[in-house]
C-alpha cells in the first residue's frame, strides 16, 4: 500500500473514529432496548422494499441504506 | 401446540407463495438474525398504488429467512408487479390537439393495418395511437406491465465477530431483465458496539424497449429505432453501525455506483416548440451513457417505554449535477399491553435538476442537440409523504419474528420547483402538473 499523505489522514480519522466509538456503547448484559423489535436497522423490510421501489420509480435518487440500482425498467 | 402452530406456518407460507408472483431484492440477513433458530420466518404483503389519473400498480412480495443456529443465515425474497394506466411521455401540452404512437407504433397515421393470417383470414388492427386534447399533458394510456423478481442472501459467521454475506437478484419484465450479484463483510468491535461494514454489488441490465429502442435524439416522426441495448454497473458501500447509549443506535453509510450503457428511458420525447409556443415536432430524449452517484445516509433509532423512533437523512449527488436530500421521520407509539402500535410517518424529499434536464427544446436549435431530456423525474422538486400504519402482534413473542398483521397507508405529492414559463400561447397552460399518489399496504408476517 503506497504511503502517502491522503492514505495517513484516512488512516488517522478511521482510528480516531474507533477510537472514539470505544467509549460509546453498552455492556451486553445492557442490551434490552436494543432487542427490541422496533429498533433493529431493517425492522420492517417489506415496508422498505416497497417504498424504495416507489421512489426509485419517480425521483432521481435511490439508495443510501441499501445499493441505489433498482433492478427495474421503471427508470 | 407445536404440531398446530406449524402446521398453521405452512399453511400460511403456502397461501402467502400463492399469492405472491413477484419479487424484489432486499437483504433479509438481518431478519434472519433475529428469527428463533432453526425456525422459519415468513414476511408477506400486498401494496396498492395509486397515482391520481396516471398509473395502478399491485405489488404482492414475502420474504422468507432463516436463521440456522451455527452462523450461518439465509434470506429470500419474491415480489409480483403489475402495472397499468397513463404514463407521461414527456411532451408538453399544447392548445392544439396532439397525436402519438404507443411504443409499438409504426407511424401516426390512424390508418388501419390490414394483414392476412396463415390460414387466410384477412385481419384489421388499429393504428397503436392515441390523441391528446388541448391543454392535456400528453400520456400514454395504455401502459401496462409486470414484473417478477427474486432474490436471496447467504450469511456466514466466520468468526464470532466477522461476518460475511452473498447475495443475488433476478428481475424480468416484458422490456428489461436485470440480474445483480453483491458481497459483503462486517467486522464487530468494542463489544459488538461498533460494527464496520464494507459491501460491494455489480448489476447487469439488459433492455428489449417495445417496439425497438429509439436512435437517441432523432426525430420522433421517423421511428428511427434499433434493437435492444444493456447497461451495467457497480456499486460499493461503507457502514459504521454504533450502539451510542442503551436506547440510540445510530448507523452510517457512504456509497458509491457508477453505471454506464444505454441510461436513456426509451419512451421518453422532448416537445420542440416555436416562439408563438407552437408544437413544431418532437425529438428522442439523449443522456449521457454514463452516471455516477454519491450518497451518504444517517439513520438513527432511539427508545423510550412504549415509544420508538427512526430518523433517517440522505445527501447525494450524482454527476448528471442532481443534488438530493431526503429526511424521514417515524414514530412508533405501543399500547399498554404492547400488542398493538400505531405509527406515523413523515419523509421529505428534495431533488435539483439534472444540468441536462429540458421541458423542452427551442425550434430553432434545429435537430442538433446535445444531452435532452424532458423527463419530469429529472427536474426540480420537492415531495411529501404522509403515512400512518397500524400493527397488531399475533403471539407473545417480543423479538422481529413475532406474528403481527399491519395496516399502512401513505401519500405522497410531488411538487415541482422554479419551473420555467412557456413561451407564447403555453402561457396559461399546466406544464408542470405535479404528482399525487396513494399507498395501501397490508401485511402479515408469520
Amino acid at each position: 500500500m503506497k504511503i502517502n499523505l491522503r492514505n495517513m489522514v484516512l488512516l488517522a480519522g478511521g482510528a480516531a473514529l474507533l477510537g472514539g466509538c470505544s467509549t460509546l456503547g453498552v455492556k451486553p448484559w445492557q442490551r434490552d432496548v436494543l432487542a427490541r423489535a422496533d429498533m433493529q436497522l431493517n425492522a420492517e423490510p417489506l415496508d422498505a422494499a416497497i417504498d424504495d421501489h416507489m421512489y426509485f420509480s419517480k425521483e432521481a435518487s435511490s439508495g443510501g441504506r441499501g445499493f441505489a440500482g433498482g433492478g427495474c425498467g421503471c427508470n | 401446540m407445536q404440531l398446530k402452530r406449524a402446521r398453521c406456518r405452512l399453511i400460511a407460507a403456502s397461501c402467502a407463495l400463492l399469492g405472491a408472483t413477484a419479487a424484489r431484492g432486499q437483504d433479509a440477513s438481518s431478519a434472519a438474525a433475529d428469527s428463533p433458530s432453526g425456525d422459519w420466518n415468513i414476511d408477506s404483503a400486498i401494496a396498492y398504488y395509486h397515482e391520481s389519473g396516471r398509473i395502478k400498480a399491485i405489488e404482492p412480495i414475502v420474504n422468507i429467512s432463516k436463521d440456522y443456529g451455527d452462523g450461518n443465515t439465509f434470506g429470500a425474497q419474491l415480489v409480483f408487479d403489475s402495472l397499468s394506466g397513463s404514463t407521461p411521455n414527456g411532451a408538453l401540452p399544447s392548445t392544439r390537439p396532439q397525436t402519438f404512437a404507443s411504443p409499438s407504433g409504426k407511424s401516426l397515421s390512424a390508418a388501419p393495418t390490414t394483414y392476412t393470417t396463415s390460414s387466410g383470414q384477412l385481419v384489421s388492427q388499429s393504428a397503436p395511437i392515441y390523441a391528446i386534447n388541448p391543454g392535456q399533458l400528453p400520456m400514454d394510456p395504455n401502459y401496462h406491465d409486470q414484473r417478477i423478481a427474486a432474490s436471496g442472501t447467504w450469511g456466514h459467521a466466520f468468526t464470532r465477530l466477522l461476518h460475511g454475506t452473498a447475495g443475488g437478484k433476478l428481475s424480468y419484465e416484458r422490456d428489461f431483465f436485470s440480474m445483480s450479484a453483491n458481497a459483503g463483510l462486517a467486522r464487530d468491535f468494542n463489544e459488538k458496539n461498533t460494527t464496520l461494514s464494507f459491501q460491494v454489488n455489480n448489476e447487469f441490465d439488459s433492455l428489449s424497449p417495445i417496439g425497438g429502442a429509439p436512435v437517441a435524439a432523432s426525430d420522433y416522426a421517423l421511428f428511427a429505432k434499433g434493437g435492444g441495448k444493456t447497461k451495467d454497473g457497480v456499486g460499493v458501500m461503507l457502514g459504521l453501525t454504533q450502539v451510542m447509549t442503551r436506547r440510540w443506535l445510530t448507523e452510517f453509510n457512504l456509497s458509491v455506483d457508477r453505471f454506464k450503457g444505454y441510461l436513456n428511458d426509451p419512451y421518453k420525447i422532448i416537445s420542440v416548440i416555436d416562439g408563438g409556443g407552437n408544437t413544431t415536432g418532437y425529438l428522442y430524449e439523449r443522456r449521457p451513457d454514463t452516471r455516477m452517484r454519491k450518497s451518504a445516509y444517517w439513520e438513527n433509532r432511539a427508545a423510550w417505554g412504549r415509544v420508538s423512533a427512526n430518523v433517517s437523512m440522505r445527501y447525494m449527488v450524482d454527476d448528471w449535477h442532481v443534488h438530493s436530500d431526503t429526511v424521514q421521520l417515524h414514530v412508533r407509539w405501543r399500547n399498554f399491553d404492547r400488542d398493538r402500535y400505531l405509527e406515523p410517518t413523515l419523509r421529505w424529499y428534495r431533488q435539483s435538476a439534472a444540468d441536462f434536464y429540458t421541458p423542452w427544446l427551442d425550434s430553432t436549435a434545429g435537430n442538433h442537440i446535445g444531452y435532452a431530456s424532458a423527463d419530469q423525474r429529472l427536474q426540480a422538486f420537492h415531495a411529501v409523504t404522509y403515512g400512518l400504519k397500524y400493527g397488531v402482534k399475533l403471539d407473545d413473542s417480543e423479538d422481529q419474528s413475532s406474528s403481527q398483521f399491519s395496516v399502512r397507508l401513505e401519500y405522497y405529492r410531488q411538487t415541482p420547483d422554479n419551473p420555467r414559463a412557456g413561451p407564447g400561447s403555453l402561457q396559461g397552460l399546466d406544464l408542470y402538473p405535479g404528482l399525487e399518489a396513494v399507498l395501501l399496504q397490508v401485511g402479515w408476517r408469520f
